[in-house]
């Protein structure tokens, strides 16, 4: 895969070129979206993504949810595959808290987890990579070298056609977030914070993707297939806010559903 | 070489290299995305890592379906190697509303549509390819937040 930070210089000075040049893109203001083949089902954000909005909201103590302890090793493929999603969301809770002792040891402990999977040999230069840009403090290299880590891991399981379990990576990614987004919003409810939780569609592409997967029917998987079905109706509110009981509820669930994932 | 082999060589295996090169690939149309992408890096947005692509005949149309948050800023950049195609992207609601800043832009084989999310919610990226030289055209579209 080709980096932004690969380009050649030319290249911005074409854009900058184009921005005298381009049009304003014409488009329709209605459309029926249905009417449309999708490339992805939904493409499933990164954890960054969803903290940096909640940074938006006003001060996190992110400090609270760093978390370094090694944790459990699984022989399941899948429970490892959950567990690699999970640490490499605990790497972005490092970055929000600038801790560059934790983004370290969270970068071996992806570096180990990868390797454990197969799938080590391409997370190498990332667990480097991360290492040198912590020790610099140059957090938003850190997070890029995430952002690239979660990417290879996947690509590198796509390639040994182990979508599914690439699939179980985002998840454990998104679960990790979510227990987070739900802790800070539970500690300061705001109708603004609880909104970040509106995620039915995403909600909706994980149980369809665990409902997918029956050879992977470990108890976690199946904890976690449950306890989709009891979030959505928290999140799913229509035009209706969601609460702060909701929020609670969600957190209890996710923080249930963490504690499954990292302990054997 | 004896005669057969140069025969081969000439009229089989050099036309499909040739074709090869011509006709490029997603990787190659990710490499136009990013390039879209640059100047915006520098403004401080974070360009995701992960891209979505695929080819489409001249006129046709897909949709990424993506989460977006409430709080956030979003660029989507589209590219294509082909020079001569000219391409679109736009970001639709759920309800199919047009919702992207008015500083979107197309341009060749170069495309952005910019949005700043009124609620957290899943929205519709839509790609096209408007016209090409080519029979299909390879796409790919990367975004970044900030």
């Amino acid at each position: 895969m080709i980096s932004v930070f690969h380009i050649n210089k030319w290249a911005g000075f074409t854009l900058a070129l184009l921005g005298f040049t381009a049009e304003a893109a014409q488009a329709p203001q209605h459309i029926n979206v249905k009417q449309y083949k999708t490339v992805a089902d939904v493409v499933v954000p990164l954890p960054g993504e969803v903290f940096g909005a909640l940074n938006k909201l006003g001060p996190v103590n992110w400090k609270e949810f760093v978390r370094t302890e090694k944790g459990a090793n699984f022989s399941e493929r899948p429970r490892t595959a959950l567990l690699l999603g999970n640490v490499i969301a605990d790497g972005f809770i490092a970055v929000q808290a600038q801790d560059a002792p934790a983004v370290k040891d969270i970068g071996q402990r992806v570096l180990s987890l990868a390797k454990g999977i197969g799938v080590g040999a391409s997370i190498t230069p990332h667990a480097k990579a991360i290492t040198e840009a912590a020790d610099k403090r140059k957090w938003d290299n850190v997070r890029l070298e995430l952002d690239r880590t979660q990417n290879s891991v996947q690509q590198a399981m796509n390639e040994l056609q182990d979508q599914k379990l690439s699939q179980l990576v985002s998840l454990g990614g998104w679960l990790r977030g979510t227990q987070i987004l739900t802790s800070v919003v539970h500690r300061h409810f705001t109708q603004e914070g609880a909104e970040l939780l509106h995620q039915p569609d995403l909600l909706k592409y994980f149980g369809d993707r665990l409902t997918a997967m029956p050879e992977y029917s470990v108890p976690v998987v199946e904890s976690i297939k449950h306890a989709l079905v009891e979030v959505r109706p928290l999140i799913d509110t229509g035009s209706k806010p969601i609460s702060a009981d909701a929020v609670k509820k969600i957190n209890d669930i996710t923080t249930r559903l963490d504690g499954e994932i990292v302990t054997r | 070489m004896n005669p057969r082999r140069q025969f081969v060589l000439l009229f089989l295996i050099v036309p499909l290299i040739l074709r090869g090169i011509a006709s490029g690939s997603v990787d190659d149309a990710q490499s136009f995305a990013l390039q879209a992408a640059e100047p915006y890096v520098r403004e401080g947005f974070q360009v995701r890592e992960d891209y979505w692509g695929g080819d489409l005949a001249a006129g046709e149309k897909k949709a990424v379906r993506q989460q977006l948050f409430k709080g956030n800023e979003y660029w989507f950049w589209m590219g294509t190697e082909v020079s001569h195609a000219r391409i679109s992207v736009h970001i639709y609601d759920k309800d199919g509303k047009l919702v992207e800043q008015s500083d979107s832009w197309q341009k060749g084989h170069f495309a952005a549509a910019h949005v700043v999310p009124s609620t957290t919610d899943s929205y519709f990226i839509i790609v096209a390819v408007e016209e090409s030289p080519e029979e299909r055209t390879h796409w790919a579209l990367v975004y970044g937040f900030r």
